[in-house]
């Protein structure tokens, strides 16, 4: 196999960890903030280290400037949502979860 | 190495289905379209997967349509769906 | 086929039965317009699945995306109206 692909794999294993971690955490955490947290994890990091070994193993450079013009796109976008929703959240009067 | 991307695409359906419990339970209307837009980014990295694996460029497009729909959805929720004095039974259901 | 892919292909199918069946059972609205958009975007899945992709794009498009903020949105219209008619039944 070439180097590409040695890489490639801890990136890809990495990328479905994240996507795990996203949905324990919006499983198991208990509020809308925290729950943000979780989704943004998944969306940026997850989605990241996976177009990550794509990019890799990609042939041609269009292609790979296409991948990552697309995480691009989603990280800008979720980020801003993910503000938006927070805001919009706070203004409706729920509250940041306290431990007990 | 398509198998394993098409294995990882699997995957992240199986561990998106279960994410989409949250839709279920609630309890704001809020947490219910986050795990939405969870859907949304992992279809993008499924797809993304798929286009590797099957050797379909088209699908990269899908994708990125993905992408700009997880705003879209987003947005109009926060404008349009999260009332201030919503339907009673949507923050106490379930 | 590869065992892989039959993977996907059945937690497409259980997904895509599961979700309609609970988005036609549930009781609350939004929950139901979400579990649409859900829905769509797990269609748009299989349509790629079984080949289709121009009709997967037009899925996520206008299935998934546009009907479903158009959803939203007349549910927000409906809670609105219902709300004035109950402030009108304690008036009069």
């Amino acid at each position: 196999m070439p180097i590409s692909t040695w890489l490639s794999i801890p990136l890809l294993l990495a990328g479905a960890f994240f996507f795990l971690g996203g949905t324990i955490g919006m499983l198991r955490f208990p509020d809308v903030y925290t729950r943000l947290h979780a989704l943004t994890k998944a969306d940026n990091l997850g989605l990241g280290l996976i177009t990550g070994a794509l990019v890799l193993e990609a042939d041609g450079w269009a292609v790979r400037a296409k991948l990552l013009l697309i995480w691009i796109l989603v990280l800008a976008a979720t980020a801003t949502l993910c503000h938006i929703v927070a805001r919009a959240a706070l203004e409706r009067g729920i509250r940041p979860w306290r431990r007990p | 190495m398509a198998e394993a991307y098409m294995a990882l695409a699997a995957f992240l359906v199986v561990n998106v289905g279960a994410g989409l419990w949250r839709v279920a339970r609630g309890p704001t209307p809020a947490d219910r379209m986050l795990a939405a837009q969870l859907f949304g980014s992992t279809g993008v990295a499924v797809l993304l997967l798929l286009a590797e694996a099957a050797d379909a460029p088209a699908l990269r497009d899908v994708a990125l349509v993905f992408a700009l729909l997880a705003v879209v959805a987003g947005i109009a929720f926060v404008k349009l769906g999260w009332s201030q004095d919503p339907l009673a039974e949507d923050d106490h259901a379930d | 086929m590869s065992p892989a892919g039959w993977t996907l292909d059945v937690a497409l199918v259980t997904l895509i039965l599961g979700l309609a069946w609970r988005l036609l059972w549930t009781r609350n609205l939004f929950e139901a317009v979400v579990l649409f958009v859900a829905f769509g975007l797990t269609l748009s899945l299989a349509w790629v699945r079984l080949g289709a992709t121009d009709l997967a794009l037009a899925e996520a498009a206008v299935g998934a995306g546009l009907t479903g903020a158009l959803f939203m949105h007349a549910r927000q219209r409906l809670a609105e109206k219902l709300a004035e008619r109950a402030e009108e039944e304690v008036d009069g």
